[in-house]
């Protein structure tokens, strides 16, 4: 069973508490969740919108048809009822607009709720999911659990409050004629779920890796991040700062990283760009840095708050000179937690900056994980810090001495008698500049080194998913766009479509990744990728020679939808796209300007009472 | 390396530029400080001043140009018991790095920023830097500079730093005391030292600076921010006040961080997940 729930309604409104508290009551009644919300770069105004798959088995992406949209103003319903289906359910106010046949409806009076219980919009959400969860044979229990856990720090007056425009949603739609279904029946909860972005992940491996300094300048979709490392210092002793500017964060994480604790810093395209320079420091002077590189649509400002894979070439190739680097690309939450974990070992280990990317769709979507597995890669990673010491026999100490595998030991500032420098010039062993060209050479190849070291210890072949043998599609592509791959892979019954997931995409060593695609000889195999330039196409064939002919390639600044990469490879190419006109032709478009001033003057109106009410505590 | 003398490799520069006499100024402050290499955070700048990476010994990070002051900012967060210095140029302090300046100033981080101020690119052979007097001509000024020079002692103390003072080159002996001050004041200090450049300032000569200066009095007070500004509203009519303009006492940027009790680096692993991944069920 795959069911999609579906809310929009103005920015502002509250559509993302709402979507996320939904998810949460799916997987506290048994199910797995993949969520992912839509909102344009607005703090009020535009439509903001959430999805929620719920499913009874685990689920790594959106589905393309709404089975339930819940339209807090008639925007969301015109915007999005062209993937609406005959048994859909809308619910939707009366007072505001009725949908057209033939959809189920299921009016609920938000508008006049919220005169007779002298609510604002922001409360409307509560009764909107209560409905939602009495529509789809849910327990309210289940919700007012939530509702404890949320409010209840604010005081009995609040919860109770919440509590009630709840089951007035909930009672509501109990009233309503329209068949409930059976898709939140609370079923026994074996396994305890979390509800967690690729954000979210990759701050709980940063904590759990031992990282005591993350700076941030917040730029979506990296800036959630920072907000919850920010909120977690003062419990877990990390120290999180927001400078003046990407420059200087990460000029200040290569000193806390010079001083001895693991640095971590965050951005999206344009604060790594001026993050590169800083990054050939940590390369010539082998700092350890990990950075995280979450990808919006570009170039420059670009589409913001949308996503896209256009930074892959940029990671491998940001900064100048030559230097290692590594990058690492998680495809979901979980392996965000393991690559993260393994992040910061490799650039102890190195010595070198890791760049683990992320795209806003891994970043900001919500996925369910069993919580045992999270918390067991968590508690049971072993730090490995390589090189890195906090004293040291080899006196005098050189903090660049040529070594075979390239690493040289790194001392913890702070031994008596002993110094030294992370020197941005060419430097000899004992790390004072030179311009020798012997010199040069030497610091060169040992730096150079480190890479065959990463491919003897701790480069990953990329995952295989289903039968390489028995397929005759393959699908190649890395990062978040293997839960789109991956549901649509299960929607070929026989194993014909196998998968391959990269997620050590640079560097690559050729021979074993020929090797791969040598068993792939005669089938058809399918490139996808985010971006328009298909740039991890380019990185393969750079690095491997191996040249992926048919590619699969979106760049509109929506996530893969399973549905679309089902109908590629079937040849149907066109089928969602062909669904949108059918769609548009059944249902003529109608969008009433009166109605649309009755929706701003509602809003007014919400302010006007929040002023009232502001004016009335502070006489 | 293993040493306990501040003297690295002979110095470069060229003869007569007051980098040498800065040298001898920070470090003779240092050891009389009592100070030795290995008890030190030095995170140097790109350019002539920059240069003393190789001349000035300690645990330091010779970084980006104009980076110098993020880079300490990070140290100090890291290990608070380090004194951290740092040492850089017009260019690199005012100039590509003023931004990280003036918010640096405002965090009251505990550094000591000291600065060469001779009002020219010395490394990339003379052109114009952003505390040279307007009309300054250079290799990228022709015409003069169109610009009014930066004031970095109002600037400092205008933004929240808590220990602003002025040396020069040519006067050694006032400078180690400057620097002693400056760098066992607790919080953000700032010493501006004016410094001729043989080579590409034919203007801002030893000459025109013993003529420009003059002491603080001895009866000048420090605390009146006040009077601190004027003072240093005084170098754009060439008069150039030497000793310390400006100095407060308050908290300290990582006094204002809560799990900064021991040092970051020095601190027990933290591993208690529990509270953090149940907040996601």
């Amino acid at each position: 069973m795959r069911f999609n729930w579906k809310i929009g309604g103005e920015a502002g409104f509250g559509i993302m508490t709402s979507g996320l508290v939904f998810s949460k009551i799916a997987t506290r009644s048994g199910y797995h969740i993949f969520d992912y919300p839509e909102y344009p770069s607005l703090i009020r105004g535009g439509n903001n919108t959430y999805e929620v798959n719920v499913s009874d088995d685990e689920v790594h992406s959106p589905k393309w048809d709404i089975d339930l949209l819940v339209c807090l103003n008639k925007e969301t319903y015109d915007l999005h009822k062209y993937r609406l289906h005959e048994k859909s359910m809308v619910v939707f106010d009366p007072e505001m607009f009725e949908p057209e046949k033939p959809f189920i409806k299921v009016p609920i009076g938000f508008t006049k709720i919220k005169k007779d219980e002298k609510i604002d919009q922001m409360m409307v959400n509560t009764i909107a999911v209560g409905a939602s969860v009495a529509l789809l044979g849910g327990e309210l229990e289940v919700f007012e659990k939530i509702i404890h856990q949320q409010f209840d720090k604010k005081g009995k007056e609040v919860v109770d409050f919440n509590l009630r425009l709840a089951k007035i949603g909930f009672d509501e739609a109990s009233k309503n004629s329209v068949q409930k279904q059976e898709i939140l029946k609370k079923k026994d909860v074996v396994k305890t779920k979390m509800v967690v972005t690729g954000n979210e992940a990759f701050s709980l491996g940063t904590m759990a890796a031992d990282c005591r300094y993350y700076a941030a300048y917040p730029m979506t979709p990296a800036s959630t991040v920072l907000g919850a490392l920010a909120a977690w210092q003062y419990k877990n002793k990390m120290v999180v700062r927001h400078p003046e500017d990407e420059i200087s964060v990460i000029n200040s994480a290569l000193g806390a990283s010079f001083a001895g604790v693991r640095s971590a810093v965050g951005t999206s395209g344009g604060g790594f760009a001026l993050m590169t320079e800083a990054l050939s420091y940590a390369g010539i002077a082998e700092i350890p840095i990990v950075v995280f590189l979450s990808m919006r649509s570009g170039p420059a400002t670009g589409m913001p708050t949308w996503t896209e894979q256009g930074d892959l070439l940029f990671a491998v190739h940001g900064g100048h000179g030559e230097f290692p680097k590594i990058v690492l690309t998680p495809g979901d939450p979980e392996e965000m937690v393991e690559l993260t974990l393994k992040g910061f070992d490799l650039a102890d280990i190195y010595q070198t900056p890791v760049l683990i990317v992320s795209d806003k769709f891994l970043s900001e979507s919500h996925k369910s994980a069993i919580k045992e597995v999270i918390d067991k890669k968590m508690n049971e990673h072993v730090i490995d810090r390589g090189k890195i010491v906090s004293d040291t026999k080899a006196l005098p100490y050189l903090r660049f001495k040529h070594e075979e595998d390239g690493i040289s030991e790194m001392l913890i500032p702070g031994k008596k008698g002993v110094f030294y420098q992370a020197n941005s010039y060419e430097h000899i062993e004992d790390s004072h500049t030179t311009e020798s060209g012997e010199e040069r050479i030497i610091q060169v190849n040992k730096r150079n080194a480190k890479t065959n070291t990463y491919f003897k210890n701790h480069f990953e072949q990329p995952q295989i998913f289903g039968e390489l043998n028995d397929a005759k599609t393959v699908l190649v592509s890395y990062g978040s766009n293997k839960g789109p791959i991956l549901d649509a892979q299960k929607m070929f019954p026989d194993s014909s479509v196998a998968f391959i997931h990269f997620t050590h995409v640079y560097p690559m060593p050729q021979e074993p990744i020929k090797k791969l695609f040598k068993r792939c000889e005669g089938k058809r195999i399918i490139h996808i990728e985010n971006n328009s330039h298909a740039q991890f196409a380019q990185l393969l064939r750079m690095q491997t020679g191996i040249d992926l002919k048919e590619k699969l390639l979106k760049y509109d600044g929506r996530p893969f939808w399973p549905e679309e990469i089902r109908d590629y490879i079937q040849g149907s190419k066109v089928q969602t796209d062909k669904k949108i006109q059918d769609n548009q032709e059944m249902i003529a478009p109608e969008m009433k300007e009166e109605k649309l001033d009755e929706i701003k003057s509602q809003q007014e109106q919400d302010l006007l009472s929040k002023l009232e009410i502001f004016s009335k505590d502070s006489d | 390396m293993s040493d306990l003398s501040f003297d690295g490799y002979a110095p470069t520069w060229c003869p007569g530029c007051g980098d040498w006499g800065i040298r001898v100024g920070i470090k003779s402050a240092l050891e009389q400080l009592g100070f030795d290499p290995s008890t030190l955070f030095i995170s140097f700048d790109i350019g002539c001043s920059g240069n003393m990476n190789d001349f000035i010994n300690g645990y330091a990070m010779h970084g980006l140009h104009g980076r110098s002051i993020p880079t300490a900012v990070g140290m100090k967060c890291a290990h608070h018991d380090m004194n951290t210095i740092v040492i850089g140029g017009d260019g690199g302090i005012y100039g590509e790095g003023g931004n990280h300046f003036l918010h640096a100033c405002r965090g009251n981080h505990d550094i000591t920023v000291i600065v060469h101020d001779n009002m020219v690119y010395g490394l990339t052979t003379g052109q114009v830097a952003p505390t040279a007097k307007k009309g300054f001509k250079s290799k990228s000024t022709p015409q003069g500079i169109i610009e009014v020079p930066v004031n970095p002692l109002a600037l400092a103390i205008t933004q929240g730093a808590s220990f602003v003072a002025q040396g020069f080159a040519g006067d050694a002996r006032s400078l180690i005391e400057i620097i002693k001050a400056a760098v066992t004041h607790k919080g953000f200090s700032l010493v501006n030292i004016l410094q001729p450049c043989v080579t590409f300032n034919k203007i801002n000569t030893y000459q025109y600076y013993l003529k420009n200066t003059y002491k603080l009095p001895e009866d000048y007070k420090s605390g009146d921010k006040k009077e601190a500004i004027a003072k240093s509203m005084e170098v754009h009519e060439e008069k150039y006040p030497l000793g310390i303009l400006y100095r407060e006492e308050k908290p300290v940027y990582h006094e204002n961080i809560p799990q900064l009790e021991a040092p970051l680096v020095t601190r027990a692993r933290f591993t208690d997940f529990e509270p953090f991944t149940s907040s996601f069920v």
